[in-house]
């Protein structure tokens, strides 16, 4: 996962860009013969100094290598942010970036 | 998350006294299953919501109108009105559901994906007002080339 992320008047415009296949059930169908093997990320939140600033379920559909734009306030330069998503499988990748 | 709590007292003190303590994030995956199997946008809206939007100019949905690659489509969506959730639907996959974002106090609701779109369809965003309305705008995209393959 790589995170961008810039403070501009106040509002943090950030990108995070995550490494994932999103195998959609019939996708895994089509491959192994088991819809059971789709894996997507379902879930995704952004905290900064323990505070969730954005949080997503998140199903399927999303591309492959889903890329995650937002924005928040109430963040400095030096803040830390902190991305997390899990997969359907349980898989789970953590990242920081801190706001420059 | 202190301020919807506070919001969520101060507005259904009875049912806050019934239900646990909202947690500081929640997944729509585990708290409404039934959510992403649905297989029709209205039907999707209703089983996470369980009312009907009232379309308004005040959502905002960019997308192209044609999509030359159905496996790459850039969706954004935005809006200023003080919202507690902000949700994706569409009609071109088997299910409709594609994103349920939960708002914060520093959330700015302005956000950019991209999306698979088997083929062409409609697109609905609803936006759950911290007033407890549903807004919502809807678009139609033609999708050149199918993208739940890649």
């Amino acid at each position: 996962m790589k995170i961008k992320s810039k403070l501009k008047d106040g509002v943090v415009e950030t990108k995070v860009m995550a490494s994932h296949e999103m195998t959609t059930y019939d996708i895994a169908e089509k491959k192994t013969g088991n819809r059971e093997d789709a894996n997507f990320i379902t879930h995704i939140t952004a905290t900064i100094n323990g505070k969730v600033v954005y949080e997503a379920s998140t199903s399927q559909f999303l591309s492959k290598n889903p890329i995650f734009k937002f924005s928040f306030k109430g963040a400095k330069a030096g803040d830390v942010l902190n991305v997390s998503w899990v997969d359907r499988k349980g898989n789970k990748e953590d990242e920081k970036e801190t706001i420059k | 998350m202190q301020r919807r709590k506070f919001l969520s007292l101060g507005a259904l003190a009875a049912v806050a006294t019934m239900v646990p303590a909202r947690l500081a994030a929640e997944d729509f995956r585990a708290t409404k299953p039934d959510v992403w199997t649905s297989k029709d946008i209205n039907d999707g809206i209703a089983k996470l919501y369980g009312k009907v939007p009232t379309p308004s100019d005040a959502v905002k949905l960019t997308i192209p109108k044609v999509a030359s690659n159905g496996g790459q489509v850039p969706v954004d969506i935005a809006t200023d009105i003080p919202a507690k959730t902000v949700a994706l639907f569409q009609d071109a996959n088997p299910e409709s559901a594609v994103i349920v974002f939960n708002v914060y106090e520093n959330s700015v609701v302005d956000y950019s994906i991209k999306i698979k779109m088997k083929k062409s369809g409609t697109m609905t965003v609803v936006v759950e007002g911290l007033d407890g309305k549903l807004y919502s705008v809807t678009k139609s995209i033609d999708v050149a080339l199918g993208g739940c393959e890649g």
